[in-house]
């Protein structure tokens, strides 16, 4: 009988175990082993932020789902990983006793999402900073209610300034700050308060719908349109400013500190802020049998763990070798550990980084949306299957090859919502297979936006919840 | 989009017409789900 332990139950680790458990639940013992006992669909946290969705509709408890497929739930917060032969195992803490768990195993797979690492700007974050955050359930819920305080003051005739973007020139996710600065524009709008605001968008991308990706380009009309276009059109209508180009390097009460690609160092001023912190791996303690740290060969210096990417290529060579992005997400030292979501380190950004004058690198991480972490989830599952059944691995996806369809909320109402539905194939562009200068299928890629999107994102809630509660006819859901 | 900078009256007008926004949103799940279910292949 096989061992295999997932660590995290988010959008990666979680498919990983609902695979598993029904491949091989009866036969062999999958464990998961989470600092949380319950999955957050964490797309709706957007809307937890502006008060418009429960906290607890965004949540289930794992427990239930993982007795049902045959998936046994350690409720604990993995610290040390020991991927030395014959010597495998995790040791973690219980949450509440705080007593120290010991899982061995034979496969592991590490899916424990990002780091958010507020620390890595001065002032940045809802603990110790002065902004607000939606990547958590407890920061978006502490955003809602700063955010609806915002309001009573502005109904009281006070006009204020949101920022809303990322807070580190390294950060990634720029989607969901798009989506909770569009859904504040329009609940501001419904609640006639839109003229008291002054909404900014600051973010590091290149230009504006970059989004982490190189933008997103499509072909309408035998006419190419670009999501820079698209964009700049939504935040031009909305009233929404923008400043892109810019990283934010450290926040005082009131005040955000930045530069630019120019070199410029200049300060905004806010009364309420959103801002996506840079994201890190967990810190995780990788030790050896002779009680050597093993972390050099298992993590990159942020702390994401290595899988079969190739790494170290400049950007230029990078966005020409689509073979460079990893297709099966093990580590080359230990091939049983595998690494699913935000937890893998990429071969290096999609987008162009820039380093200014100043020796400041602006460069958005690659994003790992709930798509490609779910299928990077499966592909791992289905590969562990397969060593432990046939000794072979018969599975793989690239970014280069995958495709990704996001939905990006723009006002969650089902009369007169919006959003913008976005496909793209490949996520990270292959500009060996599709001759264009974008590297994509632009006959595939789509970029559209209307009131069918809201509902979308709606049913996009409830489909996934039911698909992740892995209810009847889940696997027909895809990732 | 009529130029780079701002969505015309027609197609705000489409973005909320709902008969034609039904049709788009089936139209836009068959889309997504035939190219994401491939993927279950790989
Ligand atoms: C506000 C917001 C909106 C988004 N909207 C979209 C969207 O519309 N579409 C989309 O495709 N993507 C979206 N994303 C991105 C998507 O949520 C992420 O890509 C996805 O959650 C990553 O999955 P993951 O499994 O790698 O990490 P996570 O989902 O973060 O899961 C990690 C899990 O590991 C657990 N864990 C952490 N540390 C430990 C530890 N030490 N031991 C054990 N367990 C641990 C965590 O509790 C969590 O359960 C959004 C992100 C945000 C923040």
């Amino acid at each position: 009988m096989a061992k295999v332990l997932v660590i995290g139950a988010g959008f990666a680790g979680h498919t990983t175990a609902l695979y598993l458990g029904n491949k091989l639940g009866r036969q062999h013992e999958i464990t998961v082993m989470s600092n949380r006992d319950v999955f957050g669909y964490v797309p709706s946290w957007v809307w937890v932020g502006v008060g418009h969705m429960k906290p607890e509709q965004t949540i289930f408890k794992l427990k239930p789902v993982y007795d049902r497929m045959h998936v046994k739930f350690v409720h604990a917060a993995a610290k040390e990983i020991h991927p030395d032969a014959s010597d495998q195992y995790v040791l973690g803490e219980e949450i509440g006793s705080g007593k120290e768990v010991r899982l061995d195993y034979d496969y592991l797979v590490i899916a424990p999402g990002p780091l958010l690492n507020f620390a890595g700007t001065p002032g940045l974050g809802p603990e110790t900073g002065f902004t607000h955050s939606i990547c958590s359930l407890p920061h978006a819920v502490k955003t809602r209610d700063a955010y609806l305080a915002l309001c009573e003051r502005m109904k009281k005739g006070e006009k204020v300034k949101i920022v809303i973007g990322t807070g580190h020139p390294g950060a990634t996710c720029q989607g969901a700050a798009f989506e909770y600065i569009v859904n504040v524009h329009k609940d501001l709008l419904k609640k006639g308060l839109r003229d008291k605001a002054d909404i900014l968008w600051l973010s590091n991308e290149p230009e504006l719908g970059d989004f982490g990706v190189n933008g997103v380009q499509i072909k309408r009309n035998g006419i190419v349109q670009k999501s820079s276009e698209f964009i700049k059109s939504v935040f031009n209508d909305h009233g929404i400013r923008y400043q892109v180009q810019t990283g934010v390097t450290k926040v005082e009460e009131g005040k955000i500190h930045w530069q630019n690609y120019e070199g410029e160092e200049g300060a905004t001023d806010f009364d309420f802020s959103m801002l996506i912190p840079q994201f890190k791996g967990q810190p995780f303690k990788y030790i050896g049998k002779d009680g050597s740290d093993v972390s050099s060969k298992m993590v990159n210096p942020a702390g994401f763990v290595l899988v079969d990417g190739k790494y170290g290529l400049p950007y230029p060579e990078l966005s020409q070798t689509p073979e460079a992005w990893p297709a099966q997400y093990n580590n080359p030292t230990y091939p049983n550990v595998f690494a699913a979501g935000i937890a893998f380190a990429p071969p290096g950004p999609i987008s162009k980084p820039f380093t200014n004058k100043n020796s400041l690198l602006i460069a958005p991480a690659p994003p790992r949306t709930g798509m490609v972490s779910g299928v990077i989830g499966r592909v791992v599952a289905m590969n562990i299957a397969d060593l432990i059944q046939t000794g072979k691995m018969n599975h793989s996806e690239r970014m280069t090859e995958m495709v990704a369809a996001c939905i990006a909320s723009m006002g969650d109402n089902l009369w007169d919502g919006n959003a913008v539905t976005i496909v793209m194939r490949p996520v990270v562009p292959d500009r060996k297979k599709y001759s264009n200068e974008f590297g994509r299928d632009l006959f595939i890629s789509h970029l559209e936006m209307g009131v069918s999107g809201a509902w979308m994102k709606f049913m996009l809630h409830y489909t996934f919840i039911w698909k992740f509660k892995g209810l009847f006819g889940w696997k027909l859901i895809p990732e | 989009m009529q130029n780079e900078q701002e969505f015309s009256k027609a197609e705000k007008f489409w973005m909320n017409f709902k008969l034609y926004q039904l049709w788009r949103f089936i139209v836009l799940n068959v889309k997504i789900y035939t190219i994401a279910v491939q993927s279950k292949f790989h």
